[in-house]
């Protein structure tokens, strides 16, 4: 190897430049992380606050009053409104975002599975054809679907809304399953399979494992584009038993007050579980780093 | 309201409430078993009225089940959904005056189902804006309004007063015309501090906004042929109105985007100096919670057009029965007691104008009486508009879609994009290809 | 060059993994596809179900080819498409590059990436229409705090602005996801290869330029092609910020449709005009379908 001789050594200078580097790498993200962050921040602490200092003018910078107020009123404790049956909410989100995120999963696997390791006929006519029906926009399924829908007894229970979520995201965990599969090396599953595994058993010890970071990140999308998703559910949905968060947060907005910081704090509810269950997922992000060794 | 103030007046009607239980059910018949399904319009004003559905279902033993708690535009959505997909399988449903027209025959004539001396109780004028066709199929809930709100010191500033009479020629003083309006709102305004006027710019909004000028000035949307006569010499002078303000800096430049949550809540921020606004928000406005004016809001009946006019777009909330409902009675009971003297005055004292005369009084007595100065003028204002200046948009069905040609236009000439004429000219060839397209002439 | 499993005849293996989604996107959306079609071809109003039969084979379509408004509507949503998606992407990969060299806090940080992605569009909407609300927006009130300007900039009113406004809240609404898959691949990047480059003396920028670069453009692509299809979500941002106003000025397909379909009730009208756009997506998705193939052949890995 001529890597001794070949870099020059600059002992002095070295640390410094990294040093800087280092900083300017940290300084970057910072402002990144600033702007990706601020307005975001924003209606949090705006649901903290009455709606009187929000929309101050000039704006009140330091808030002076920091009240609890907000979430009061939607859990009903205020006194002149009825409160939003939020945990009702909640518990059909979770449930809907949960489960269409784990059978989205299932089926994106396999068919992942299917594209990264075969071929068969017409393999690249379906792969673009489960994508092309993603391109149809919403507006024109939104009716033929409540049309069905209601023939089919499916409005306003959570499995027709999670059936919606399932066909939503499964082109796209396809997609991406498909694509770490790929990053695969077949050698690996044909390794396990000399030494006694069936294709099965192989599949789990070895696939599945090191493709984990697609499957995690795939997991993450469709739980979060199901957890967020409005049109779709207020079409769906009528009361109680299956409507969303989102839906809710809209029902909340009647037509002439806009009761802004009622709606950062319905805004809280919606982002903290969301935000919980990602960071729950994190680490299942980062791939095996070990398998980099083999390229076959 | 401060908090106390509503428990108490919760705790009241609720007492209230009990003591007229026996009362009630004499009045709303008996339905046991059944249960009646409606799809309300939600939303955190309307919500106090539901809580009260629970003593209807006790007095008739029926159910209530509601089936859906939506906001305006949504519930409208989801209706026509309903007639499309055939599953008009409820009974009552939240409705408006200037929804109501589009959805054809679904609802049934009310005349036929509510005993006179009951609609008897309601201010004739709110019983002739929700009739369609001859066909009563709506009944009237609360109905809103647009009067000027203004800051009341403002116009009590000696300086203001000196300094606007030398410019201008005539004294200082709350609004009586449209004309005054610019004069004054070009005189207050300080972008971008300050602001002298301010109006709502996009979809159905400043088209009900350009009409009420209109009709101020004399004009009138369609003649009897139906062909459109807004782009007449006052639908242009109404148009320069908004035109005018915006280009001299005195509307805030954002309003070709504002609908009517930018207006309540910039007039609350104080950041402007007149707002004409509905009824409903004044509760709002005084709420030292939500609003930096509040304890400076005056309020005045709307100003008056060139032709002597007073503008008065007015809608009223209300509820319809569909005419596939299994339990016609039953639906009829619930809708009246929904609307009846007891239930009104509890939205009256929010602030929510009733369509009972008799509750006009009520709650005009109650302010009177709890030294609430600020909404007995509020209310005493909007009595006179209601019973007045009021009027709604032309009734037809094609009304929507040819507000959606309009509001474009409209916000061509206020940001300068065309002419005033231009405008409208562009708008009335639409509008005329739509109604010729619906048959009418 | 890895080895692929070919199918034997009779081999229905991949069928078979392949059936749950094929019948999911059928039953969800090809049938309701096919009742689209045929509205189009009708002058289906909701409001009159009986229109339902009313056949007007394409007058809807051909309306629609004179009729500027859409075409000036479509061109903006191209442009809209074009833009953001550029963005995103750029700065996606920004982030995740900076992301992937820090060691320290990675888990918070990541999660803090995703912010973002928690909102549901309607609340960005929400969010950035009072942000950017001339008058009493924080936007304008920090300009004015700050002494940068003296005006109340209508953000949402200029016709430049109000474009850059929505893109802003849809770029910041969706450039987690590029940032987040790119790092997903940046992290699935096998290590031999870049550690071979730096051993043979080259700098960062070949390094990224040769070998970074060409390894995380499949997952790109797939991004891309995703976010394309699935910008449709960005109808609840411009519906909630502009209204596709004022006078038109951010009109794209979707407001359009919208209004056409559930406002004026022309249902029949509304599905012509979501086909002519399906059609865009599909150039876009076919577009980006042959950018990853070609890829993937560059990567050398399966087809």
């Amino acid at each position: 190897m001529t890597v001794a001789m070949s870099r020059p050594m600059t002992a002095p200078t070295r640390p410094l430049k990294k040093r800087a580097q280092s900083a300017a790498l940290w300084f970057t993200t910072f402002l990144l992380m600033v702007i990706m962050c601020v307005p975001g921040l924003w209606v949090v602490l705006s649901a903290f606050r009455p709606n009187r200092e929000i929309l101050a003018k000039p704006p009140i910078w330091v808030p002076t009053e920091i009240t609890l107020g907000n979430f009061a009123k939607i859990f009903g404790f205020g006194a002149e409104q009825v409160g939003i049956p939020v945990t009702s909410y909640f518990m059909n989100s979770m449930v809907i975002a949960l489960t269409s995120t784990v059978i989205a999963l299932i089926i994106g696997m396999a068919g992942g599975y299917a594209f990264a390791r075969y071929r068969f006929r017409f393999k690249g006519g379906i792969f673009l054809g489960l994508m092309l029906f993603r391109a149809v926009p919403g507006i024109a399924l939104s009716l033929p679907v409540f049309m069905m829908w209601s023939r089919l007894g499916l409005i306003d229970t959570q499995m027709g809304l999670i059936i919606v979520y399932v066909s939503l995201n499964v082109p796209f965990t396809i997609w991406l399953i498909d694509g770490f599969f790929r990053q695969i090396p077949m050698s690996l599953s044909e390794a396990a399979q000399v030494d006694g595994c069936t294709r099965w058993q192989a599949f789990w010890k070895i696939e599945f494992p090191l493709a984990r970071s697609g499957i995690a990140a795939a997991g993450v999308f469709a739980f979060l584009t199901s957890w967020n998703e409005y049109a779709l559910a207020s079409q769906v949905t009528r009361s109680t038993d299956s409507k969303t968060l989102p839906v809710g947060l809209m029902d909340f907005t009647a037509q002439f007050t806009i009761d802004w910081a009622g709606m950062c704090a319905m805004a809280v509810i919606i982002i903290v579980p969301a935000l919980i269950m990602t960071f729950l997922v994190q680490k299942h992000l980062i791939a095996g780093l070990t398998f980099g060794g083999v390229k076959g | 309201m401060t908090l106390k103030t509503a428990k108490k007046l919760s705790l009241g009607v609720a007492v209230a409430a009990l003591c007229a239980g026996s009362a009630v059910a004499q009045d709303f018949g008996s339905f046991p078993g059944y249960t009646l399904r409606v799809k309300l319009i939600g939303g955190a004003q309307y919500e106090p009225l539901y809580a009260t559905i629970a003593e209807w279902e006790a007095a008739t033993g029926a159910t209530v089940e509601i089936l859906s708690r939506k906001n305006h535009f949504e519930l409208d959505r989801e209706i026509k959904q309903d007639i499309a997909a055939g599953t008009l399988d409820w009974c009552v449903g939240s409705n408006h005056t200037s929804f109501a027209p589009q959805y054809g025959n679904i609802y049934t004539d009310l005349n036929a189902l509510i005993p006179a001396d009951v609609l008897a109780g309601f201010t004739p004028l709110m019983l002739e804006h929700s009739t369609v066709d001859g066909r009563l199929v709506q009944l009237p809930r609360h109905s809103d309004v647009s009067n000027m709100f203004y800051q009341k010191s403002l116009f009590e500033d000696e300086a203001n007063r000196t300094a606007f009479e030398a410019e201008y020629g005539y004294p200082l003083a709350p609004p009586e015309t449209w004309e005054q309006v610019s004069d004054m709102a070009m005189f207050f305004a300080n972008p971008p501090d300050f602001y002298g006027f301010q109006y709502v710019g996009k979809d159905e909004a400043v088209n009900g906004r350009f009409y009420e000028l209109l009709v101020a000035n004399g004009g009138a949307m369609f003649d009897e042929d139906w062909n459109p006569t807004f782009n007449s010499a006052a639908g242009v002078e109404a148009l320069s109105f908004f035109v005018d303000l915006y280009e001299a800096g005195a509307v805030p430049a954002g309003v070709p985007n504002y609908l009517w949550d930018d207006t309540g809540l910039g007039f609350a921020s104080g950041t402007v100096a007149m707002d004409l606004d509905w009824g409903g928000w004044s509760a709002f406005f005084n709420d030292p919670a939500n609003s930096q004016v509040a304890g400076n809001v005056g309020v005045i009946r709307a100003p008056m057009g060139s032709a002597g006019i007073r503008t008065g777009w007015s809608g009223s909330h209300s509820f319809s029965i569909t005419e596939g409902c299994d339990n016609m009675e039953a639906a009829a009971s619930l809708i009246t007691f929904l609307t009846d003297p007891d239930r009104q005055i509890i939205e009256a004292r929010m602030g929510i104008l009733p369509t009972r005369d008799a509750v006009w009084d009520t709650a005009l007595a109650e302010f009177e009486a709890s030294g609430n100065t600020f909404m007995t003028e509020v209310f005493s204002t909007f009595r006179t508009s209601m019973a007045e200046d009021a009027f709604t948009v032309p009734l037809i069905p094609e009304w929507i879609e040819v507000s959606n040609v309009m509001w474009p236009e409209i916000q061509a000439a206020i940001v300068g994009d065309k002419t005033a004429q231009e405008a409208l000219d562009d708008a009335a060839e639409a509008a005329a290809e739509i109604m010729s397209d619906a048959g009418y002439n | 060059m890895p080895r692929i499993l070919t199918t034997k005849r009779g081999n229905w293996t991949p069928v078979l993994l392949l059936m749950p989604a094929i019948v999911t996107m059928l039953f969800v959306v090809a049938l309701p596809l096919i009742f689209s079609l045929y509205t189009s071809l009708t002058a289906y109003r909701l409001v009159r179900p009986e229109t339902l039969w009313d056949f007007v084979w394409f007058r809807n379509y051909t309306r629609l080819f004179t009729d500027w408004d859409f075409w000036v509507a479509f061109g903006r949503t191209i442009l809209f498409l074009t833009i953001a998606l550029n963005l995103e992407f750029i700065l996606g990969l920004g982030i995740a590059l900076l992301i992937a060299r820090i060691t320290w806090g990675q888990r918070t940080l990541r999660t803090i990436m995703m912010f973002p992605m928690m909102f549901s569009p309607i609340l960005v909407g929400f969010m950035f229409k009072f942000i950017f609300n001339d008058n009493i927006g924080i936007l304008n009130n920090a300009l004015q705090s700050l002494g940068l300007t003296d005006r109340a900039i209508p953000w949402l009113v200029d016709a430049k602005l109000a474009m850059f406004s929505i893109i802003f809240a849809e770029v910041w609404m969706s450039t987690s996801v590029f940032a987040i898959l790119l790092l997903a691949g940046l992290f699935a990047m096998p290590r031999d290869p870049l550690e071979a480059a730096k051993v043979d003396g080259c700098n960062s920028w070949q390094v990224f330029r040769h070998i970074t670069l060409p390894f995380i453009m499949p997952f790109a692509f797939i991004a891309m092609t995703i976010r394309s299809l699935d910008v449709a979500r960005a109808y609840d941002i411009v519906h909630v910020m502009t209204g596709g106003g004022p006078a038109g000025r951010t009109e794209l397909l979707w407001t359009m449709i919208a209004r056409t379909g559930y406002s004026d009730a022309r249902m029949g009208q509304a599905n012509a005009m979501a086909y002519v756009s399906t059609i865009l997506s599909i150039l876009f998705t076919w577009y980006f379908y042959n950018k990853l193939m070609a890829a993937r052949r560059y990567m050398g890995g399966v087809q």
